[in-house]
């Protein structure tokens, strides 16, 4: 039986139906199904990962083009910011993956098959020829994995780029105007001024927000599931559900609430690691500035 | 008297905001090594005409020359700009501004906000800058401050460091905007000392202040502004001992008093 396969291998697992509740349970919970779980795990710490510093890229990208004075970059930073921001997350998901997938196909059909002649709309139907399909369908399974996964740190930066966007537009606006002034006083140009005043002094305005969404980005990984990725959420369901004797070696009940208690457990270990975390960010660039300072000079630190 | 000799010269300066007049035609000029000050009660003009000396204000009329170079202006009116980028940043690197508030970049410590624009803006060298850097800071008494933050200095350290800063960048001209007025008076002092030997020294200095007895024993030239016009100018002996307008006596009287 599959399950019987484990990539941990203990020696008294071969006879499960005879074991005691521990070594029970630790035999159950190496079986390879379980290490599909384990995988998600590290799947979704990937994807916040990559997710969290390009989601801040288009943010700031999304911000500066929001600053600008020439007026089609402006236009399209705000609109950037209004569009993801006012549209749900799951409405977003659903419709910007397969919006990304056609046109990416239709573009590869127009350049690979120039000679197709059926029509890519058959109806409802979307189909284009073989060779423009992403992936190939004869590409073996990690690469239909990693486009998925590509596809699905794409959408979460835009979606939490938006986001982004609009806290460091904010974060940017609230650099005191002295002190932008007196860089323009002291004959820095616009560029150096955004560069060398703005930016180091945005952080202490921008990391509550940030923080704030990197919390919401954690919570939001389950939506992994919408684009097709096998997530911890649904290895937990799928694990949890209950398993009669003729499927497996380790028939239970219905354990759904305990998987489902540990990936609470899970979320919230790491919503607060990453508190601690960030507040330490924050008083390490905040350092010296003028609103800490003030702080911990009420509090007599310094 | 040359016109090189002039380090600023201001003509017919008019600035309004919206449909408040805050300058109403003012003639102000500024020899090498003159130390001038202007004073007047608050909502003269007096802070509104040293920026735009250094163009961080834009006068609707009139004329600003920098060292016999006129500046270049385009539009006209509410719409009036300076014409070149290049022009205003050559005037604003040679006029160093010290304001009311110090305005010390608060995420750089005190060394770092010396060698700020001199390095950055004007492409100086970093170890030269900082050479000269810690020279100033030694200049206004706060050697042992050069690597704190400014939150973490008083605002008479704050303000040292905000000059030695402005000395820096080896402008033409300082400027000075209300320099002490956020300071108490214990920590007024140091400031006003680190002011009267830039005096001695024969540097070129606009200060506008509300300090009158700093006014009269640093300046070559005082001038009174009142609503936006020159109501009274002259040398601080005749300014503060014999005025001659009803409105300035009335604010001598006023200060002196307070």
């Amino acid at each position: 039986m599959e399950e019987l396969k484990r990539f941990l291998i203990f020696s008294f697992c071969s006879e499960p139906e005879t074991l005691g509740n521990l070594q029970w349970l630790s035999c159950y919970l190496t079986t390879i199904k379980h290490s599909e779980l384990y995988k998600s795990v590290f799947v979704v710490l990937l994807l916040l990962a990559i997710t969290a510093p390009v989601s801040l890229m288009f943010g700031f990208g999304g911000a500066m083009a929001a600053r600008s004075r020439i007026w089609v970059i402006n236009g399209f930073g705000r609109l950037y910011i209004a569009i993801v921001r006012g549209v749900p997350d799951i409405a977003f998901f659903m419709f910007f993956v397969i919006a990304l997938d056609q046109a990416l196909e239709w573009l590869r059909h127009h350049t690979l098959c120039p000679d197709w002649s059926d029509a890519i709309w058959q109806g409802n139907d979307f189909v284009v020829c073989p060779e423009a399909k992403m992936p190939l369908s004869a590409a073996s399974q990690w690469v239909h994995n990693s486009y998925s996964f590509a596809l699905a740190i794409l959408t979460f930066s835009i979606v939490f780029g938006a986001f982004a966007a609009n806290v460091l537009f904010g974060a940017m606006r609230a650099v005191p105007g002295a002190q932008i002034e007196t860089a323009d006083a002291y004959g820095m140009t616009r560029r150096q001024t955004f560069w060398r005043i703005i930016v180091p002094q945005m952080w202490v305005y921008a990391l509550p927000g940030l923080s704030n969404l990197w919390m919401i980005l954690i919570k939001a990984t389950p939506l992994l599931f919408l684009l097709g990725i096998e997530d911890i959420v649904y290895w937990a369901r799928e694990l949890g559900g209950s398993k009669t004797a003729k499927f497996t070696s380790y028939p239970h009940g219905d354990l759904r609430m305990w998987y489902f208690l540990a990936l609470l457990v899970f979320y919230l270990a790491f919503t607060r690691i990453s508190e601690i975390v960030l507040d330490r960010l924050m008083a390490r660039l905040t350092f010296g500035q003028a609103i800490t300072g003030g702080d911990s000079q009420r509090a007599g630190k310094t | 008297m040359s016109n090189t000799d002039l380090v600023i010269s201001i003509s017919d300066l008019h600035k309004s905001y919206g449909q408040l007049d805050v300058l109403k035609g003012v003639t102000l000029n500024a020899k090498r090594g003159e130390v001038v000050s202007l004073i007047g009660s608050s909502g003269s003009g007096k802070s509104t005409l040293l920026r735009c000396a250094n163009l961080l204000e834009t006068p609707q009329q009139g004329d600003i020359v920098f060292k016999g170079e006129p500046v270049a202006w385009k539009g006209a009116g509410e719409a009036r700009r300076p014409a070149d980028t290049s022009q205003v940043l050559r005037i604003r690197t040679n006029l160093s501004m010290v304001f009311q508030q110090f305005n010390l970049w608060s995420h750089m410590t005190i060394l770092q906000n010396v060698m700020e624009a001199p390095h950055s803006v004007l492409g100086r060298p970093k170890e030269d800058v900082k050479m000269a850097a810690l020279a100033y800071l030694e200049k206004v008494g706060i050697t042992e401050k050069a690597d704190s933050y400014p939150a973490h200095l008083s605002g008479g350290q704050q303000q040292r460091a905000a000059i030695a800063r402005a000395l820096c960048m080896e402008p033409e001209a300082l400027l000075f905007d209300e320099p002490t007025s956020a300071l108490d008076p214990e920590l007024e002092q140091e400031v006003i000392q680190v002011i009267k030997s830039l005096a001695k020294e024969g540097r070129t200095m606009l200060i506008v202040t509300h300090d009158m007895r700093l006014a009269w024993d640093v300046s070559d030239h005082v001038v009174f502004l009142n609503k936006g016009l020159i109501e009274e100018e002259g040398a601080p002996d005749d300014v503060f001992g014999h005025p001659k307008s009803e409105r300035l006596q009335q604010f001598l009287k006023s200060t002196l008093a307070a």
